[in-house]
């Protein structure tokens, strides 16, 4: 019998926020595909259907945004140190774990990064963390709400440059999320087993590798509070 | 045979030179009788002499087709003791020359609502050519109150308010099998930065023009044909910034058939017609007599990525072919992590379980 660490990383908030939003995302994507080819797919039964599902799934992302923002900046008050990358993990983070997925990962050599409660995110998934949560979430949803309600709010409309420019931006960058998505997925495989980062997240709690992570966390300014550490005792 | 050819050139001669179809049958001849009017206006013009539905626009009539055939062409009870009488004339029913548009209305779900005057005063009718969407969409406001028509559609129609603003009524409430995307020059009404878009009137674009033709404003190399680069730059000019091209989807043949069509409640009547289907536009450039002329534009406007059309959209069937390509590229460079970093990943995994195996 031996014993295996894990840390409680994904706070319940947290993680109803994620599985909503990828309800919310993975509707919004098919949807998307059939407003914008209606000739080529029908998935929906209708386009009425479609259109219908597409602005009630934007207004749940939407509102499921605005609240992640609000719990991370008001509530738990980490936003700045999850997903703002300090200057070191520009100067060597970026390499590093690139280095690792693109090299080292293949002879089985350690992850770089080890999540703690605060730093959940090794610098690339900061760098592209920050990308999406501040720039293609909030611009996504900006220009879903001003093509939802084009009557309403023509003038912004008219500022915003026009209709083709705004539905341009919009198809853009939700083929980027898309994109995203396809990459999230594949990564979520890259832990202990390839469903491990899936069941954190639904459960709360991270296996920590064993090769000392408290002291490695800690060593990387990073320490784990004893409220988010677990032993538990497994059967090999 | 020869005989039989010679007769039948002559007789299609004959409908051609009238300009009339076989089903109407007046018996009157069209020889342009507009001179002959000028006693009756010398009334029917003068605010003063008559009021109210018998002053007619002198303008507006002289344009009409009924003007060339001249006032006694319908009120031909009309005698030499009629001024200063007092008498109501009569009036010749429009289905004596109309009778072809009488039978499509009579078997429409509008017959009995209303006749031919309910929407149509025949001394100041255009063509469906001429006039705008804006227009059309005026005559039965006359009596379908906007707001009603808003909320009555608004239950099952997505953004009902733009689909009201931004399709004649007659697009789907006829059964038309082809649609032309009209352009109107539309013009914030106030000088303010929220004034309302409105219809430019002749005057006003003809001051912008400078005296000279309007759509000179848009076809800069005159050859009366506006190219996707005249167009995306007359909307990318700060100098027209309060000028808009607004789109409205016009039937190809105005028809009387009004009806409720059930196709047209499912969205991909036009939303699913794709880039095929839009590629016909015009621009309809005011005159002065309040009419619209039809300007021809370069094919394919309505689908252009952002400047040609910056202003209508219409999902899924204006959708623009190079964005897809953009958005194809981006997706698949979402896919090359995934296959690049899982192919390599397949190739080392024995590697990797021999240093798991190490470890344990």
């Amino acid at each position: 019998m031996s014993e295996k660490n894990f840390i409680y990383l994904h706070p319940t908030p947290v993680r109803l926020w994620h599985w909503l939003n990828a309800l919310g995302i993975v509707t919004l994507c098919a949807t998307g595909i059939q407003i914008r080819f209606p000739d080529v797919l029908n998935i929906f039964g209708s386009y009425r259907a479609a259109i219908v599902l597409h602005n009630t799934a934007g207004l749940v992302v939407a509102i499921s945004f605005s609240l992640w923002f609000f719990y991370y900046t008001l509530g738990a008050r980490t936003i700045s140190k999850i997903y703002i990358p300090v200057s070191s993990d520009l100067k060597r983070g970026l390499l590093r774990q690139a280095f690792f997925y693109f090299f080292l990962y293949f002879f089985g050599c350690d992850n770089p990064h080890h999540p703690t409660p605060d730093s959940k995110f090794n610098p690339l998934q900061k760098s592209a963390y920050l990308a999406i949560m501040f720039v293609l979430m909030p611009l996504i949803s900006l220009t879903g709400i001003l093509l939802m309600n084009v009557s309403p709010l023509r003038e912004l409309v008219l500022m915003a440059g026009g209709l083709k420019i705004l539905v341009g931006l919009h198809f853009l960058l939700a083929c980027s999320l898309g994109a995203f998505l396809f990459t999230h997925v594949y990564l979520t495989t890259l832990g202990h087993t390839p469903l491990a980062h899936t069941k954190s997240m639904w459960t709360g709690w991270e296996e920590a590798e064993d090769h000392g992570g408290e002291a490695e966390a800690a060593h990387h300014g990073n320490p784990v509070p004893e409220s988010a550490m677990a032993r538990v005792k497994v059967t090999p | 045979m020869k005989v039989m050819m010679f007769l039948l050139l002559a007789l299609v001669a004959c409908e051609l030179g009238t300009g009339r179809t076989a089903s109407s049958s007046p018996g009157y001849s069209y020889g342009d009788q507009t001179g002959k009017n000028g006693a009756c206006l010398s009334c029917h013009a003068d605010t003063a002499k008559v009021k109210g539905t018998r002053y007619i626009d002198p303008a507006k009539y002289a344009h009409t087709n009924h003007s060339r055939i001249g006032c006694l062409a319908c009120h031909d009870e009309v005698t030499g003791g009629h001024g200063g009488s007092g008498r109501t004339t009569g009036k010749t029913s429009c289905v004596v020359c109309h009778g072809d548009i009488n039978v499509e209305y009579s078997r429409s779900s509008h017959a009995g609502n209303a006749t031919c005057n309910g929407c149509h005063n025949p001394h100041r009718v255009n063509s469906p050519n001429e006039i705008s969407g804006q227009d059309m969409n005026r005559m039965c406001s006359s009596c379908h109150d906007i707001y009603s028509v808003s909320a009555s559609h608004g239950k099952w129609l997505p953004q009902a308010d733009l689909h009201i603003t931004m399709l004649p009524c007659i697009t789907c409430h006829t059964g038309s099998k082809n649609y032309v995307i009209n352009l109107y020059i539309v013009k914030r009404s106030t000088e303010e930065r929220s004034g309302k878009f409105d219809l430019a009137s002749h005057g006003e674009l003809r001051k912008l023009a400078e005296g000279r033709d309007i759509i000179s404003l848009i076809d800069t190399n005159g050859d009366g044909y506006v190219s996707l680069a005249e167009l995306r730059n007359f909307n990318r000019n700060p100098q027209y910034k309060d000028l808009h091209l607004y789109g409205m989807m016009i039937p190809e043949q105005v028809t009387h058939s009004f009806q409720i069509l059930d196709n047209r409640r499912d969205c991909t009547f036009c939303h699913a017609s794709g880039p095929g289907a839009m590629q016909t536009s015009i621009i309809a450039v005011p005159e002065a007599n309040g009419t619209f002329r039809k300007v021809a534009v370069e094919k394919g406007a309505v689908l252009d990525a952002l400047y040609a059309t910056p202003h209508f959209y219409m999902m899924g069937g204006t959708r623009n072919s190079t964005l897809n390509k953009i958005g194809l590229v981006i997706l698949a460079g979402g896919l090359v992590m995934p296959v690049g970093h899982g192919f390599l990943r397949f190739l080392t995994r024995k590697i990797r379980k021999e240093r798991e195996d190490r470890h344990e």
